[in-house]
C-alpha cells in the first residue's frame, strides 16, 4: 500500500516536472525576446487602424521610451559584452575575435554600400543619412535561428561576436552623430563625476547593483543629454565599474543556466523587457503604405548586401591565410550570413536614434522590420542546402 | 462609377454648371467669374506647383499653361511644394527641369519659393532660383499674408520650435504654410501622413493657420476645412498619378486624371483659388474667408 502511494507520488512528482519543464519553456523565450515583437505588432496593427490616437499616444511615450527607458536595454547589452569577454568568459579568447571582426567588416562594408548605392541611384539623397540603420543585426535572432538549425555548432559564437561587432559600431555612430543642435554643453565634468562615484563604490566593494544605477546613471544620463550624444548610452560608461562574474556559457544564456552566477541581467531583464516592448509599442506603428525607397534600400542592404559581404570578406581571409572555425564549412556559413541579415531590434533602435518624426523615419522604419525575413530565409536557405536539422545524412 | 460621378461633378462646377461649395467654409464664385478669381489691383497673386520637376512633357505642358493664365491673371509668384527635381540634379538639370520649363514666367521676372520634398537634394536649397536663402525652413511675407515653408521630411524639434516662435511672432492677417508631405491626403499611393499630421496640426491650429498646401501624391485634391484649416493637395505639377483617389468624407473636391496647377488670390479677407489642368480647364474654384482667431476658438 505504501509502495503503491509512493509509485504514485513520484508519477504525480514526474508530471509536475514535466509541467515545470514545459511551462519553463514556453515561458524563457516569452520572457526575454517576445517583448519588442510583441510591442511592435500591436503597433502595427493599431496605426494601421485608428492612427490618430496612437501617434498621439506614441510621440507623447518617445521620449520617455526611446532615451530613458532604453538606456537599461543598452547598458544590458554592454554587460553582456563586457562579461562574455571577461577573463573566463565565453567569448575571453581574441584569438577567436579575428576571422568574426573581419565578417562584421565585410558585412558593414557590404550592407552600407548596397543601403548607398540604392538611394543614390534612385537619386534620393536626403536617405543617405540613414546608412547606420544598415549596420544592425539582431543577435539575438541570429543566435536562436541559428540555435534552431546547428545546435552546438561553432557557428554559433562566431556569429555572436560577427553581430556584436557590427552592432557596437552602429551603436557608436548613432551615439555620436545623433543630430542635435544647440546642446548646452557641460557634460564633460557630470560624466566624470558619474566615472568618480561609480570609481569609489567599486573601490569600496559595493556588490549591489543600484547605487551605480540609481547614482551615477542619472548623472551620466544628463552629461550625454547635455553634450548632445544619445542618452540611452549612459550606462554604456558606468557598466564596466559595476560587479562582474564571467559567463561561462554563451553569450545569451539563459538564467537557469547559469544560475551559480549573480548577474545583472537577470535582475533586470523583466524591466527590459517592458522596456522593450513599450519601445516597440512606440517606434514600431508605421502606415504601411508610407514604404518608399529607404525601405527598400534597408532591405536590400539587410538581406543581400551583409550576407555578399560577410562571405566576400571570410573567402578574402581564408584566401590570405586564415582558417574556417572547426567542423564549419562554407554551405553553413552561407546558412549564418542569412541568420545575420535580421536588424529588427537595432535596426528599428538605430532608425529612432538618428531620425526625427517624419516620412523619412516611417520608410526606413518599415524596412527595419521587414529584415525580420532574414530568420525565414536563413532556414530556408539551411533546408535548401541540407544543413544542420535539414542535413540529408541524418 | 462613383469615382466617375465625382470627377463628372467637378468638371462641371468648373464650368459653372453646378455649384463649387460643397461645405460651408467655401462659395461658388462670383456670377459673371467663370474662373473664380476677381483679379483685384492691389490683391497678392501666385501660382501653386508640386512634384513638378521631372523634365519630361508634362512638366512642359504646365509650365506653358501657367504662363499663359499670366497673361490673364499676372502672378508674381510660384510656391513650389517640393519634388521639385526627380533624378538626376546637376547642374544642366536645373536647366532642362526648372530653367526651360518655366521660362517665361523667370523671363518675366517670377519669383519661385521652393520647399524640399524627398527626392530633392538637400543642397538645392542654395539654388538660387528657389529663392530659400539656403534654409531647409523659412518664413516670408508678401502684402497681408506671411508664408511659412518647412522641410517635412525629417521633422526635428529645432524646426517645431522655429515654426511655434515663428507662427506666434506673425502679426499678418494671413498664415499660409507649405510643405510636401500632406497631413490630409485622399491619394492611394501614400494618402495623409498621420504621424505628422499629430506632430505638426496642434501648432497650425494653436497659432491659426488658415490654408497649408501640399504634394507628395500626384494628384489635386482639395480638403474640407480640418480644425479650421484648409487643406490643398496640388501634387500633379509634372508627375501624376491617374486615378489614385479615393474619395472619403473629407474630400471636397478633387482632380486626377491629368496634370493640374494651382492659380490664388488673397483679397482682403478672403482667398480665391483655380485649379487648372494642363489643358487650361479649370477643375475647381472657390473662396476661403478667413476667420478670426476667435471665430474659430468658438467652432
Amino acid at each position: 500500500m505504501r509502495s503503491h502511494a509512493a509509485a504514485a507520488h513520484r508519477v504525480e512528482l514526474h508530471r509536475h516536472h514535466q509541467r515545470g519543464h514545459a511551462v519553463h519553456a514556453i515561458h524563457r523565450p516569452v520572457n526575454r525576446f517576445l517583448g519588442l515583437p510583441l510591442g511592435v505588432t500591436i503597433a502595427l496593427v493599431w496605426a494601421n487602424t485608428v492612427p490618430e490616437p496612437y501617434f498621439r499616444l506614441a510621440q507623447t511615450l518617445a521620449f520617455a521610451v526611446n532615451e530613458i527607458g532604453m538606456a537599461l536595454f543598452v547598458g544590458l547589452i554592454m554587460q553582456e559584452i563586457v562579461e562574455a569577454t571577461m577573463e573566463g568568459g565565453a567569448l575571453h579568447s581574441w584569438r577567436r575575435w579575428t576571422l568574426p571582426l573581419i565578417a562584421a567588416a565585410g558585412g558593414i562594408a557590404g550592407s552600407v554600400g548596397t543601403y548607398l548605392a540604392w538611394v543614390q541611384g534612385r537619386y534620393e539623397v536626403i536617405l543617405t543619412a540613414g546608412w547606420p540603420i544598415a549596420c544592425a543585426v539582431d543577435v539575438a535572432a541570429a543566435y536562436y535561428v541559428l540555435k534552431a538549425i546547428m545546435p552546438r555548432s561553432g557557428i554559433l559564437p562566431f556569429v555572436l561576436l560577427l553581430g556584436i561587432a557590427t552592432d557596437l559600431f552602429g551603436m557608436v555612430i548613432v551615439a555620436v552623430w545623433r543630430p542635435t543642435v544647440g546642446a548646452p554643453g557641460g557634460g564633460a565634468a557630470l560624466l566624470l563625476a558619474a566615472l568618480g562615484l561609480a570609481g569609489v563604490m567599486r573601490t569600496l566593494k559595493v556588490r549591489a547593483f543600484w547605487p551605480y544605477l540609481l547614482i551615477c546613471g542619472p548623472l551620466s544620463w544628463f552629461a550625454f543629454l547635455r553634450d548632445g550624444l544619445h542618452p540611452a548610452f549612459a550606462l554604456v560608461p558606468i557598466v564596466p565599474f559595476l560587479p562582474h562574474e564571467p559567463r561561462k556559457l554563451d553569450l545569451l544564456a539563459d538564467p537557469p543556466d547559469d544560475d551559480a552566477v549573480h548577474h545583472f541581467e537577470h535582475e533586470w531583464n523583466t524591466l527590459v523587457q517592458v522596456v522593450l516592448f513599450l519601445f516597440g509599442l512606440v517606434n514600431g506603428g508605421v502606415i504601411l503604405t508610407g514604404y518608399d525607397t529607404g525601405t527598400w534600400a534597408v532591405l536590400l542592404a539587410a538581406l543581400v548586401g551583409r550576407p555578399a559581404g560577410i562571405l566576400a570578406a571570410v573567402g578574402l581571409a581564408v584566401l590570405a591565410g586564415w582558417h574556417l572555425p572547426r567542423r564549419i564549412g562554407w554551405r553553413q556559413l552561407v546558412v549564418a550570413a542569412f541568420a545575420a541579415s535580421t536588424g529588427f531590434t537595432f535596426a528599428l533602435f538605430f532608425a529612432s536614434g538618428i531620425l526625427y518624426t517624419g516620412p523619412m523615419l516611417a520608410q526606413l522604419t518599415i524596412g527595419a522590420l521587414a529584415t525580420a525575413a532574414g530568420a525565414l530565409l536563413a532556414i530556408g536557405i539551411a533546408r535548401l542546402a541540407g544543413v544542420g536539422r535539414f542535413s540529408r545524412a541524418s | 462609377m462613383r469615382r466617375a460621378v465625382v470627377v463628372l461633378v467637378v468638371l462641371l462646377s468648373a464650368g459653372g454648371l453646378a455649384p463649387a461649395a460643397q461645405n460651408p467654409a467655401l462659395q461658388a464664385p462670383a456670377p459673371g467669374k467663370a474662373e473664380g478669381l476677381p483679379g483685384r489691383q492691389d490683391s497678392l497673386k501666385f501660382a501653386v506647383i508640386g512634384d513638378n520637376g521631372n523634365g519630361d512633357k508634362t512638366e512642359y505642358d504646365v509650365g506653358q499653361q501657367m504662363a499663359a493664365a499670366r497673361a490673364k491673371f499676372p502672378f508674381d509668384m510660384v510656391l513650389m511644394l517640393g519634388d521639385n527635381m526627380y533624378g538626376r540634379q546637376d547642374p544642366q538639370d536645373f536647366v532642362s527641369k526648372f530653367e526651360q520649363p518655366y521660362a517665361a514666367l523667370l523671363q518675366a521676372g517670377v519669383l519661385f519659393y521652393a520647399s524640399l520634398g524627398n527626392h530633392d537634394n538637400q543642397s538645392n536649397r542654395f539654388y538660387k532660383g528657389f529663392n530659400m536663402g539656403g534654409e531647409r525652413y523659412f518664413s516670408y511675407v508678401k502684402k497681408n499674408v506671411r508664408f511659412f515653408v518647412l522641410d517635412s521630411n525629417v521633422l526635428d524639434p529645432q524646426q517645431r520650435s522655429w515654426l511655434d516662435e515663428a507662427l506666434g511672432r506673425a502679426r499678418e492677417d494671413w498664415k499660409i504654410c507649405y510643405f510636401h508631405h500632406p497631413l490630409y491626403s485622399d491619394g492611394g499611393r501614400h494618402g495623409s501622413d498621420v504621424s505628422l499630421r499629430v506632430a505638426l496640426e496642434p501648432t497650425l491650429v494653436k497659432h491659426g493657420v488658415n490654408v497649408v498646401f501640399s504634394g507628395h501624391d500626384h494628384i489635386y485634391e482639395r480638403i474640407k476645412p480640418q480644425k479650421g484649416i484648409s487643406y490643398f493637395v496640388a501634387g500633379s505639377g509634372g508627375e501624376l498619378r491617374r486615378g489614385d483617389v479615393h474619395p472619403s468624407g473629407m474630400t471636397a473636391a478633387y482632380f486626377d486624371q491629368d496634370n493640374a496647377f494651382m492659380l490664388v488670390e488673397v483679397a482682403g479677407d478672403d482667398m480665391f483659388f483655380e485649379a487648372v489642368a494642363r489643358t487650361g480647364t479649370t477643375v475647381d474654384s472657390g473662396v476661403i474667408h478667413r476667420q478670426s482667431n476667435d471665430a474659430r476658438a468658438t467652432r
